[in-house]
């Protein structure tokens, strides 16, 4: 009887230091990002409520579409690049079985180190007298300003976040081979199934759900990309790489137009909402 | 049920790999498999053999190095600045990781075992809140931590990112799983809630406490954004944003690919002391 009483002491106590934290530096800043996205707050910590007048600056902000397309563009091109090596990586490990310990982990190790120093050794690969453009010079061909040009920028920095990441939903969608019972693939190869029928009809259907995973992971991530865009481009050249978190950066701490970064701020936090609900929506009909 | 019909005609497994020619088994997929794991470490080797280069004289990609120095490293390591940074980060680093174990821990422990008002609201809430991507509440964070006088401290640098979800998610859900037997008898002992979380939760939760240190460590050694923008001098600027202001215009490459050669040490370290630790993690429990 008194364990019971003291419970509810005990229990919110246990919790208390984390309550205060996520109150303070999580729940307080979501809704006070909703408020200051309708004020016009400054560095001197001034503001007015101007109701939706950012809002509609944002719409008729030439900058801020700009940002939406190379934010699509970088996520149309990153997803099924990582989807397409993580996958093939994966299937290989599946495999191969011949020091398979050793070849995981050298390709999972760029995903232990940061965004910052992908950044740093690949802005130094894609210069002039770098590593690609050192061995195309062998083959006779190139240079290519690879940061320099806005038609190729883009794929350029999302084959970094690739290299970067795709060791993660590597070993998301190993572990996902590993769940496919071995003895349904071999049923189908003593009925004489191809390997490519084999993998087509029970492998990528069983591995679906693991796929649509890897996907919704890294479809918000590329939204979030910001740390290689400001070690490598700066947003440039021309605003090609400016993506909504470089606005949210650049509005906030070059301009210091709070109010308005707060805005950029609630367009990522819509878009990542209806990813992550879109994600809930076909994992409950994936259940029924 | 087919498939165990069509095993049970054939017999046991099928040993037809031995009898096929060496080009049609797994020999080039390993060989495909070993050339896409040294590409994907070829740019940690290139930096390693850029740093270890002696500045200013041609390395690759135009020619392999005449000799190799340490003179490179001994310069990093003499600078103030990177010697500064690199204790910031291990000061963010260790303290987040201290504090976010056991303040998550205690969490876990009375989400899952203790009854309290509102638990369950409060639990969801602190899940909700891992669809708001941080970078959207930059704003109001910073502008939070700035009116509390936090910008360039350690405490407005560290205690903001103490505020994780995922750890207090994953520390509830290994904590269900052990049985209440546990703690009812060290609490019939007279034990204080205290103690029993101190001489039994902590000791049982170990595995996963390590695992989470190790995400954790590696999370803030290599977060960026928010070091950015609240670590504004030396005093508390951490390593990525201070290899972030280091420029080849101003130094040489091969002194720039050292700092980040040893800037990435740290993370080698880790890697190669746990990755079956984090690999099986990351299997497991979609840590990312």
């Amino acid at each position: 009887m008194r364990q019971r009483l003291r419970d509810p002491v005990t229990g919110l106590l246990f919790v208390l230091p984390v309550l205060v934290l996520f109150l303070t530096f999580r729940i307080f800043p979501s809704l006070a990002a909703a408020g200051m996205s309708l004020t016009n707050w400054n560095i001197g910590g001034d503001w007015d409520l101007i109701g939706a007048d950012n809002y509609a600056r944002l719409l008729d902000d030439v900058n801020f579409w700009l940002s939406l397309r190379v934010t699509l563009v970088y996520v149309a091109v990153y997803v099924p690049l990582t989807l397409l090596v993580a996958l093939g990586t994966a299937l290989l490990l599946n495999q191969v079985v011949f020091m398979r310990g050793l070849f995981r982990g050298m390709l999972f190790l760029p995903y232990v180190t940061s965004f910052v120093l992908a950044g740093i050794i690949w802005r130094w690969i894609y210069e002039f007298d770098g590593l690609i453009n050192g061995l195309l010079a062998k083959a006779d061909l190139g240079p290519v300003a690879f940061l320099e040009e806005s038609a190729v920028v883009l794929p350029a920095l999302a084959v970094v976040s690739v290299w970067k990441g795709f060791g993660y939903s590597m070993l998301i969608l190993l572990a996902g081979l590993k769940s496919i019972p071995a003895s349904y693939l071999e049923a189908a190869r003593v009925d004489g199934a191809s390997a490519w029928q084999r993998f087509r009809r029970i492998t990528l259907p069983l591995l679906k759900p693991t796929i649509f995973f890897v996907v919704v992971i890294e479809t918000i991530s590329g939204f979030q990309t910001f740390d290689t865009v400001y070690v490598m481009t700066g947003g440039g050249p021309a605003r090609a790489t400016y993506t909504l978190i470089y606005g949210i950066y650049d509005h906030g701490f070059r301009s210091f137009d709070f109010g308005y970064a707060a805005t950029w701020g609630m367009v990522l936090f819509a878009i990542v909402l209806v990813v992550s609900l879109i994600q809930r929506r076909f994992l409950d009909r994936g259940n029924t | 049920m087919t498939i165990t019909a069509s095993r049970a005609v054939t017999g046991a497994k099928p040993a037809r790999a031995a009898r096929r020619p060496w080009w049609r088994g797994r020999w080039p997929l390993a060989a495909l498999l070993a050339l896409l794991s040294v590409l994907t470490v070829s740019p940690f080797v290139a930096m390693f053999i850029v740093a270890l280069s002696p500045a200013g004289r041609p390395t690759v990609p135009r020619q392999w190095p005449e000799s190799l120095t340490l003179d490179n490293l001994t310069r990093v390591l003499e600078s103030s600045g990177f010697v500064a940074w690199t204790v910031n980060s291990l000061v963010y680093a260790v303290v987040s990781v201290v504090v976010i174990l056991l303040t998550a821990s205690m969490a876990g422990y009375a989400f899952a075992k203790k009854r309290f008002p509102g638990r369950e609201a409060m639990f969801w809430t602190f899940l909700a809140t891992m669809m708001v991507p941080f970078q959207a509440t930059l704003i109001p964070t910073f502008v939070l931590v700035n009116s509390l006088n936090g910008v360039d401290t350690f405490w407005g640098l560290i205690v903001p990112t103490l505020a994780n979800s995922q750890a207090v998610f994953l520390m509830r859900q290994f904590i269900l799983g052990l049985p209440d037997e546990l703690f009812d008898a060290a609490k019939v002992d007279g034990a204080s809630e205290w103690r029993v979380y101190w001489t039994i939760v902590l000791p049982l939760t170990r595995p996963i406490l390590a695992t989470l240190g190790v995400f954790v460590f590696l999370w803030h050694w290599n977060d960026f954004l928010w070091p950015l923008v609240v670590g504004q001098s030396d005093a508390t600027r951490t390593l990525t944003v201070g290899l972030t202001t280091l420029r080849t215009e101003e130094m040489q490459l091969s002194v720039l690919m050292a700092s980040a050669a040893v800037s990435v040490v740290p993370c080698l370290v880790v890697f190669f002391l746990l990755q079956r630790y984090l690999v099986n993690s990351i299997a497991m429990t979609g840590l990312k």
